[in-house]
């Protein structure tokens, strides 16, 4: 699953594609550590960093949102290869 | 809540509830702000005091002593309040309050009078000085992303603009994606090792290495070292070094200047303070610091990458601003040999990584600054060009950026000087021959873009017809001046004691 | 290692299958597209508009502030759940919490993101 998320990231080409990988990536870490906690019965670590994961993901996801949403507002549209004005600046 | 406990904790609390009561009141404020002239302007002065506070509050714990308030340790491993914390604390601070100081002139001199700018890099400064204190994992994870996402919304602050935008959504692609790999990471280290914070790490490598024969044992291992590279260049990431820089000269050139700063800064400090803690604090057992299956062969690497690729390219940028971006990213790579240095010798590398930022933090914010303060509306100073002949009609802001670019290159009577002096001491101490040459001729090549800023500014004559810049009048970005400069003279005369207190401040 | 080996030929098999699947209709299938059948289904009128329907701003607006107020209650679960060993201690903890939350939800009444007609 965070293989597909990073793949993903590093192929897909709109943006809202792009956060949806890193929430896959995110879940996948989600998953990676409720497994891993059952490894480690001794204490609850894993689950309580997933919880708190979920709490940051969500944050992420709306902040990228609203910054992918000021890209579309000024330039119409959401494919990341449009955004290429700053390379061509010397 | 104990008293202690409160005066321990001031430096955070100052800050935090500053930064609530001022996001309030302007939230509640009446004025327009298209209407009136520079309406966030008390909110700015307000979030520099704030910062300020918080960081003479760190000043104050550090004299008082952390281990005078044993009660603060019911905190750790989640917030550790440690000298080392304290020194972070008071150089995010005041790289905040320099940031915001800029911001009250910048915003309203280019009509982005908004006050979430304020709010946004207060909190952003909390994350970081819990980013400085977190000895664990978890508490590590959440502060890196309650500073960068302040952060990524600094970037994109222009909102009409395409450039800024673009920066932030970059910048926030590239973040997260590298906040992703190092939390995976952080997972991964989690499965082979049990354990979130760093002394059990710690503990539980010291096991491994210890019957490292057993099949179980190096299964573990096997995971604990894909976690480890994840986690590393998650780090490498947010320090920007080079085979992970491709953000930071997009994100620093398109985001308002003044936020620009407070990335080059305090996100570079915090993330310089966390690279030390998880290093020092989770891996600093003899395998994984050793030179043929530790982590200091790849970081000594990133350093000369870092300041190879980045002052090459420096030296060929036609925009100041991009320049200072690409000079930013060189100096994280001296900042990495001072931390390769802590093999042989933890508290000198340490300290020369800490008072190297100190250095850095006055020097770069007061760049920024004299950048900012170089351009009005309009008139902004982007390429070299736009400086030609500045030294001859304003002749007070070509001098401090002066100053400030002498301190960057590490001209002896600035801060810079000792900043680099006992990076390369403490290299020298650990017999990095190779990587001290690399840096002593990198600060040559570099010597070369900063004095070409000076060439243009005294000895230049704009071109007839060219644009011009024209400084802006402001009485905060002339205190932010004032004060980084003041700061850099002092530390260049008097380098002793804030040396001292960078070495004291190390981790053991 | 030797445990997973199972899993691999899970793994693999699944694969094979969703593949094969694919493959074997896309050539198999009997293929005549009309018109008729390369239009967009829509409960069986035909479809208006274009695919991408105009959502206001405010929509997202809402969204975001939503999503945000929402996951918090996840950390309020773990409290919940524990507040009978916990007690007042575990109040006192989450009160600082709450207070910042609330902070937040005024900042967002007064800055006006929540007025629905602007």
């Amino acid at each position: 699953m965070f293989a597909i998320g990073a793949v993903g990231f590093l192929l897909r080409r709109n943006l809202l594609v792009l956060l949806m990988s890193i929430e896959l990536m995110l879940n996948a870490v989600n998953l990676t550590l409720v497994a891993f906690n059952r490894v480690h019965p001794h204490n609850h670590a894993g689950q309580i960093f997933a919880f708190f994961i979920i709490v940051v993901a969500a944050a992420e996801a709306a902040i990228g949102l609203a910054i992918v949403l000021s890209f579309f507002r000024v330039r119409k549209t959401v494919r990341s290869d449009d955004a290429d004005l700053l390379r061509n600046w010397p | 809540m104990s008293f202690e406990l409160m005066l321990a904790l001031s430096p955070v609390l100052i800050v935090v509830l500053g930064g609530a009561a001022l996001m309030l009141v302007e939230a509640m404020s009446t004025k327009k702000p298209d209407v009136d002239e520079s309406a966030s302007s008390e909110i700015a002065l307000g979030t520099a005091m704030t910062l300020l506070a918080g960081a003479v509050a760190a000043l104050g714990v550090w004299f008082y002593g952390p281990e005078n308030l044993p009660s603060a340790a019911a905190l750790a491993p989640y917030f550790v309040l440690d000298r080392f914390t304290l020194f972070f604390t008071f150089v995010l601070c005041f790289g905040g309050a320099l940031a915001a100081l800029l911001a009250g002139g910048y915003l309203p001199e280019h009509r982005l009078d908004r006050g979430e700018f304020y709010p946004l890099l207060t909190f952003s400064v909390v994350g970081a000085i819990a980013l400085a204190a977190a000895a664990d994992l978890l508490s590590l994870f959440v502060a890196l992303e309650t500073m960068s996402l302040g952060v990524y919304c600094l970037t994109g602050f222009r909102r009409g603009s395409t450039r800024s935008t673009e920066a932030a959504v970059k910048y926030f692609l590239l973040g997260s994606f590298a906040a992703a790999l190092t939390v995976y990471g952080v997972a991964l280290i989690y499965g082979a090792t049990g354990h979130t914070d760093l002394a059990g790490i710690k503990s539980v490598i010291r096991a491994f290495s210890a019957n490292a024969g057993d099949p179980a044992v190096s299964s573990r291992l096997a995971v604990l070292i894909v976690g480890m590279v994840l986690v590393i260049a998650g780090l490498g990431f947010k320090i920007s070094a080079v085979p992970f820089h491709m953000w930071t000269p997009d994100a620093y050139e398109g985001a308002p200047t003044p936020a620009t700063s407070f990335m080059a800064v305090s996100v570079k400090a915090a993330a310089f303070a966390m690279l030390l803690r998880v290093l020092i604090g989770g891996f600093s057992d003899p395998a994984s610091m050793s030179w043929s299956a530790g982590w200091p062969p790849v970081l000594a690497a990133f350093a000369v990458l870092t300041m190879t690729v980045a002052n090459v390219v420096a030296g060929r940028q036609e925009s100041v601003k991009r320049m200072l971006a690409y000079s930013s990213i060189a100096h994280a790579g001296y900042l990495l040999v001072g931390v390769v240095a802590t093999v042989r010798s933890s508290a000198d590398g340490q300290g020369s990584v800490l008072f190297y930022l100190l250095t850095y933090t006055f020097s770069t914010a007061g760049a920024f600054g004299a950048l900012v303060l170089c351009g009005s509306r309009g008139k902004e100073a982007v390429t070299f060009e736009d400086l030609a002949g500045i030294g001859k009609r304003h002749p007070a802001a070509a001098a401090v950026f002066s100053l400030f670019l002498l301190s960057l290159a590490g001209v002896p009577p600035t801060a810079g000087f000792f900043g680099k002096l006992y990076v390369v001491k403490a290299a020298l101490g650990s017999e990095l021959y190779v990587l001290t040459i690399v840096l002593l001729l990198n600060s040559v090549i570099a010597a070369y873009y900063y004095l070409r800023v000076l060439v243009y500014m005294y000895m230049k004559e704009p071109m007839a017809g060219a644009p011009i810049a024209v400084p802006m009048k402001s009485g905060y970005v002339a205190a932010a001046l004032v004060l980084a400069a003041m700061a850099i003279i002092g530390i260049g005369l008097l380098p002793g004691s804030s040396l001292e207190m960078a070495i004291k401040a190390a981790l053991s | 290692m030797a445990a997973y080996v199972p899993l691999l030929i899970l793994f693999l098999v699944g694969a094979i299958i969703v593949g094969a699947m694919f493959t074997l209709t896309s050539i198999l299938g009997p293929k005549n597209p009309t018109e008729e059948k390369m239009m967009p289904f829509e409960c069986g009128s035909d479809s208006t508009g274009t695919k991408h329907v105009k959502l206001s701003v405010k929509f997202y607006m809402t969204a975001i502030l939503f999503v945000v107020l929402d996951v918090e209650v996840v950390l309020l679960y773990p409290w919940v759940v524990t507040f009978r060993e916990t007690g007042w201690h575990g109040l006192m903890l989450m009160a600082p919490f709450m207070a910042l939350l609330v902070v937040g939800l005024l900042y967002e009444w007064k800055k006006g993101a929540m007025e629905w007609e602007r």
